[in-house]
């Protein structure tokens, strides 16, 4: 049997379709919606989450990710001018902190803080939850941030910082005045990327015990599980992650896309 | 404008090398070079590429550090350890080939942030200052434009503009032209030959030769890290006497 290719191509696009059609009624037919609907899109329980699931679990780990963020966000600048520093214990104390973050998972570095250091020490770091979890993924997220920035700062044409320092700008000065602004702009849509991590990882908090206040939306979510003994509370925290989440990676695809276009 | 404010009446030579050597790793592209700019001279240096000519100039500002020699900056060796290279920066206008304007900034934030900030300069005088020096380069619309909306001879106009915004004793042009589409080149070199007019302290790395015999009170012709040959324009560049400079030259001419 003789086929043109576009003939052998219309073949196979055609089929890819008919097996996705029978796969499809196979799982209509087959599944049962009464009890998925029961337990995932159970509608009374999602009226009994409501407000609390918004004002405490929502906004909890929007008071999470925040201060997770502007905490790693400060570690991270200094890590990378640490790691760009001519001074060799700075740059070895950056590398060695990066790399030991980057390696550690998030949730062990989170026992240590939360834990580790108490026993250790009988100090806990203030704040409770709030403070140990934040510093936690602080130091985590710093971690990350920081290759990010170094790399934003190593993207800075050498031009610049040489057009600084001619008129008599100081390296301090050149550095924030002129270089990290411009290197900031680069790195909008990576540090996006890493907020919208931040905001899934504040899910690790549970490990650091919480009281009713402090619930962050899947501690919320599971003990509403456990208490109902049905799994509605779960769709209920995926749906509410997807609706901070999807704008934020929306809007760093669109930069990333100016960004390509103003080059 | 700037009749030159020496701050100390210093008679002998804006910029003089002296024996300078720089290499890069095993490198050497400055092999012994002795050189100077008088007060109100212009000195064109030309030369082929890798002749060591641009980075003669970025060592006289220490954009690129020297291993043996002097530089001595109105009397003052800025080679010395204890030399305040930002202070002594800040009296040395400098042009570059790719402009390296700030792109983040508006080109009156381009033309004050030195003054503003490093010579601690009231902002409003900085202001007008800085539209004063925009309108000498014929630019005075531009005042609210980013660099990026500007044409590469503008841009190079607002750069020369920046240097000037300093009120530097001497400026240095490096290869300030190469990086223009030809149409444009015009516009930057009126620019510089006003200064030169006014009696600016200039040295000026340039392929430019018909520019150079115009302007230069001197040019030098560097080849293989080493000054070649120099002396007046006419001298230099319609009667070399070394091969070097002849067969440069004669190159050139073929274009």
């Amino acid at each position: 049997m003789d086929l043109t290719p576009r003939q052998k191509t219309r073949i196979y696009v055609t089929s890819m379709y008919a097996l996705a059609a029978v796969i499809a009624l196979v799982v209509a037919f087959a599944a049962d919606w009464e009890r998925i609907g029961r337990n995932f899109f159970n509608t009374e329980i999602m009226a009994d989450m409501f407000p609390d699931v918004i004002l405490i679990g929502v906004r909890n780990t929007i008071i999470y990710t925040a201060l997770s963020f502007g905490i790693g966000l400060i570690f991270a600048l200094v890590l990378a001018l640490m790691r760009l520093s001519t001074v060799v214990p700075f740059r070895a104390f950056a590398i060695g902190y990066i790399e030991l973050f980057r390696g550690l998972p998030a949730l062990i570095t989170l026992i240590f803080i939360g834990f580790g250091i108490p026993l250790a020490f009988s100090w806990s770091i203030p704040g409770g939850t709030l403070g140990a979890g934040s510093m936690g993924l602080a130091i985590v997220a710093g971690a990350y941030m920081a290759e990010t920035i170094r790399a934003g700062i190593e993207a800075v044409p050498k031009g610049q910082s040489e057009a600084a320092r001619s008129l008599g700008m100081s390296k301090t000065r050149t550095m924030f005045t002129i270089i990290l602004p411009q290197a900031f702009r680069i790195i909008i849509p990576p540090l996006t990327n890493e907020l919208v991590l931040l905001i899934k990882d504040t899910s690790l908090f549970f490990v650091l015990g919480s009281t009713v206040d402090s619930k962050e939306l899947t501690k919320f979510s599971r003990d509403f599980m456990n208490l109902t003994k049905n799994a509605t509370p779960l769709t209920v925290a995926a749906i509410l992650y997807l609706l901070i989440t999807l704008p934020l990676t929306f809007l760093v695809r669109r930069l990333e896309k100016s960004a390509a276009k103003a080059r | 404008m700037t009749d030159s404010t020496h701050p100390l009446a210093y008679e002998g030579p804006a910029i003089a090398v002296r024996e300078l050597h720089k290499r890069f790793d095993e490198l050497e592209v400055l092999k012994g070079i002795d050189f100077h700019v008088d007060p109100g001279e212009v000195v064109c240096v030309i030369g082929p590429s890798g002749s060591g000519k641009s980075t003669l100039l970025r060592c006289i500002n220490r954009l690129e550090e020297s291993q043996a020699g002097q530089i001595l900056i109105e009397g003052e060796d800025i080679t010395h350890p204890d030399a305040d290279v930002d202070k002594l920066r800040t009296r040395i206008g400098m042009v570059f080939q790719q402009f390296n304007l700030f792109p983040h900034l508006t080109v009156l934030r381009n033309l004050t942030i030195g003054p503003v900030g490093v010579l601690k300069q009231d902002k409003a005088a900085a202001n007008a200052y800085a539209k004063e020096m925009l309108g000498r380069v014929g630019l005075a619309d531009k005042v609210e434009a980013y660099p990026s909306h500007l044409s590469g001879g503008q841009q190079q106009r607002v750069a020369i503009a920046r240097a000037l915004c300093m009120q530097p004793d001497m400026m240095l042009f490096d290869e300030p032209t190469s990086a223009l589409d030809p149409e444009l080149i015009g516009e930057v070199l009126d620019v510089m030959r006003t200064l030169a007019d006014e009696g600016m302290t200039m040295m000026i790395v340039t392929h430019e030769i018909s520019f150079a015999h115009e302007v230069a009170d001197r040019v030098v012709f560097m080849d293989g890290g080493v000054v070649v040959e120099e002396g007046p324009p006419s001298d230099v560049l319609d009667n070399p006497q070394t091969d070097r400079a002849k067969q440069f030259l004669r190159q050139l001419h073929e274009h």
